[in-house]
């Protein structure tokens, strides 16, 4: 096993530090982490090097976080070109994108699951989310679905926040409703609000299959994540969020919608209708013109474009194939702020609620 | 009712319109007699009995053609027009969300007696469906198939669905090069008669070179219609995937127009037939020993055109068992002729009905 220097050693510690703190919310702390974390990936990650040299960028003669090159997420799918910093058989846990079992599949390899754990915890924490304590969660459980990062997810949330927590999709797919009601019961006697979590296609299943409107305690609320490309449904928010209201009585302010992907380690949250997503202290975005590569200027929409410190492992910037803007509000909000407009209608089926697609239409 | 001999002439005077003849080539009243008679078996047919065998026959256009076109091929509305209106049918033309301008302004340029037999729809309507004897339909599978669902059995329906052309150069990379740049540029590479890939025997980064040479060109008398952004970003998008693999692999290599996204050739050593993203982006790939579905992949399953250089009836021969519809000399990919049979469907003839005596 490659012995960690004490350079990446005093790195870990110092990116570390800024998930707990929140230091990097200040540019030139946020700045000099980036270029740091680009020196080591550009060091120990030789396939990102050649990608970087043959743009004519390396650390030497690169000083601002705006200039790292970012990869597309189709380089995640290369299987014979591993995007980490470390060597791959000391590979700890993979995630996989999601998609059908004929698409090639993005694989983010990861040595240990530290940054990513903490990430996902004190983002919550930064972004002042409601803790889910009692939580009901409608995606397959991390044992259930090993290789996504979304379940991965929910387990964190699961073990950090959770006093009773309900997995109500079960190995073939089906959501249990006896155990979503039992978990109801509990909650209604305990006085405390349900937090529902999962997919918007899980969600749409479960509206589809609710024939009166569910009585949630007072306080509740729901996170819905992913998108519809490549599934038979589509739902603007708009009316996803009409469903909430009709069918679990939930308004849209108690609506959080979670924005992510299987080659990032950080989450963008936002709330309710209308407005921008925001991630954690330790991320910046940058909304591309495809055609001239620049900045697309304030309200013009253009190619999300990511940069995660807590990507130590694999490749900080990442270049999305999602359309955001970035109006003059979202600028006054800080670098980690963007609307998204949706998948880009060119790019490949994918989406993290496609797999629960898969396995809800069954 | 106009005789054929009237609408031939009339159809011959609307071919000469700059929009028409820009798209589909020179075409005279001779070549459209000829081409009657090569499909009806006589020039006459839709206006008499004629001998058939042991019968006379006489060939009935469908009173009502509903064309259904799509925004990226305006080359294939106007041929299905030009069909529908030499057969002598009603056309009823249902315009894509965006409109085709350039076609609706030649249109009002046509002879009174043809703009008669034409109408023009923003929307698909029950009662356009109902009142068609034929339904043409051009655009993706998934628009295709939820049209079929709606017509009745009685229905003529003529589908044009997702297609995907190559080229294969065998030898004289330079003379090939030219050729190909043209097939790969012209119409922005929107139709199916567009070739995503050439193949190429021999060395493929040879070739690539001159095909950038040639692609340059071609970008300097004829650039390319201005691009969406999403557009724009699947061209970044292979750009610097390809890049990526390019900086560690030497069998993959990156050619692109500077500062813009005019062209783009992506040259690797995976036979695999992949879909470009259109706009001038092609591949160029090793030519399999064994050509088939198997070496070339499942996208090979939708092959329309197979354009080759240089065209000598040895190398035709050995394509014929491919899927494609269509083998014709490199350079003329975009061109087919008055007669080709469109994705193996011989446009007149499949629309009529016929009538036997004997």
């Amino acid at each position: 096993m490659r012995a960690t220097s004490s350079t990446e050693h005093s790195l870990i510690t110092a990116i570390t530090d800024a998930l707990i703190d929140g230091l990097a919310a200040e540019e030139n702390t946020f700045n000099s982490l980036a270029i740091s974390v680009f020196k080591n990936q550009h060091d120990q990650n030789l396939v990102y090097r050649q990608y970087c040299d043959s743009l004519g960028k390396n650390p030497s003669n690169l000083s601002h976080w705006h200039d790292i090159p970012a990869v597309p997420t189709d380089v995640f799918k290369l299987e014979d070109y591993p995007i980490v910093t470390f060597p791959i058989e000391n590979t700890h846990k993979t995630f996989l994108t999601s998609g059908t079992t004929t698409e090639v599949k993005g694989q983010h390899h990861f040595p240990s699951l530290e940054f990513y754990e903490n990430s996902i915890k004190s983002g919550w924490d930064e972004l002042d989310l409601p803790h889910p304590s009692q939580a009901i969660f409608l995606t397959g459980s991390p044992e259930q679905a090993p290789q996504s990062s979304l379940s991965h997810m929910m387990g964190v949330l699961s073990d950090s926040f959770a006093e009773n927590a309900t997995w109500a999709i079960g190995v073939t797919g089906k959501i249990d409703f006896d155990k979503i009601n039992l978990a109801i019961k509990i909650a209604i006697k305990k006085n405390e609000p349900v937090a529902l979590l999962g997919t918007a296609l899980a969600f749409l299943y479960l509206f589809d299959q609710l024939d009166s409107s569910i009585s949630l305690p007072p306080g509740s609320w729901a996170m819905e994540t992913g998108g519809y490309k490549g599934t038979s449904r589509h739902l603007e928010k708009e009316d996803l969020y009409q469903l909430f209201e009709q069918k679990i009585n939930l308004a849209p302010d108690s609506i959080v919608n979670e924005y992510s992907m299987t080659e990032l380690s950080s989450q963008f949250y936002t709330r309710g209708l209308g407005r921008p997503h925001t991630g954690p202290s330790w991320t910046r975005v940058r909304v591309i013109d495809p055609l001239t590569e620049t900045d697309a200027l304030p309200g013009e929409p253009g190619h999300l474009v990511i940069y995660d410190l807590a990507n130590f492992h694999s490749v900080m910037a990442i270049r999305t194939q999602d359309i955001a803007v970035r109006s003059e509000a979202d600028l006054a909000e800080g670098n980690n702020s963007f609307t998204l407009l949706g998948r880009d209608p060119s790019a490949l089926p994918r989406g993290c609620s496609r797999a629960a697609d898969h396995s809800l239409r069954s | 009712m106009i005789s054929t001999h009237d609408r031939i002439q009339l159809l011959a005077e609307a071919s000469a319109l700059p929009y028409v003849e820009a798209l589909m080539g020179k075409i005279t009243a001779h070549d459209l007699s000829l081409w009657l008679e090569a499909e009806l078996g006589n020039p006459n047919a839709l206006d008499g009995f004629h001998p058939h065998g042991d019968l006379l026959s006489k060939a009935y256009a469908p009173k009502y053609i509903l064309h259904i076109v799509s925004g990226n091929t305006p080359h294939a509305a106007i041929q299905s027009i030009i069909r529908g209106l030499l057969l002598g049918s009603h056309n009823i033309i249902k315009l894509p969300s965006a409109g085709l301008p350039e076609l609706s302004e030649s249109i009002q340029q046509f002879p009174s007696e043809l703009k008669g037999l034409i109408e023009t729809h923003d929307e698909l309507t029950e009662e356009l469906l109902n009142k068609a004897d034929a339904v043409i339909a051009i655009g993706s599978d998934a628009a295709i198939d939820a049209i079929h669902k709606k017509t009745r059995p009685d229905q003529i329906f003529i589908p044009h669905g997702h297609k995907v052309s190559i080229g294969i150069v065998y030898d004289d990379y330079k003379g090939a090069a030219d050729l190909a740049a043209r097939d790969v540029s012209l119409y922005n590479q929107q139709g199916c008669l567009s070739p995503h890939a050439i193949y190429v025997q021999g060395n493929i980064m040879e070739f690539a070179e001159l095909l950038a040479v040639e692609m340059e060109k071609f970008t300097t008398y004829n650039p390319p219609a201005p691009i969406s952004l999403s557009e724009a970003g699947a061209i970044r998008n292979l750009r610097e995937t390809t890049r990526f693999i390019a900086a560690n692999n030497t069998t993959t290599k990156l050619w692109e127009s500077n500062d813009s996204l005019d062209w783009t050739i992506v040259c690797e050593s995976d036979p695999l037939l992949k879909l470009s993203c259109l706009n001038r982006c092609v591949y160029v790939k090793p030519l399999p020993t064994d050509l088939n579905v198997m070496s070339l992949g499942p996208e090979s399953q939708h092959l329309s055109t197979i354009a080759i250089h240089p065209f000598k009836q040895n190398t035709v021969t050995s394509l014929t068992e491919l899927p494609a519809h269509r083998i014709c000399p490199l350079g003329q990919s975009q061109q087919p002729s008055l007669f080709w049979h469109h994705d193996g469907f011989a446009p007149l003839a499949s629309l009529v009905k016929w009538k036997d005596i004997g």
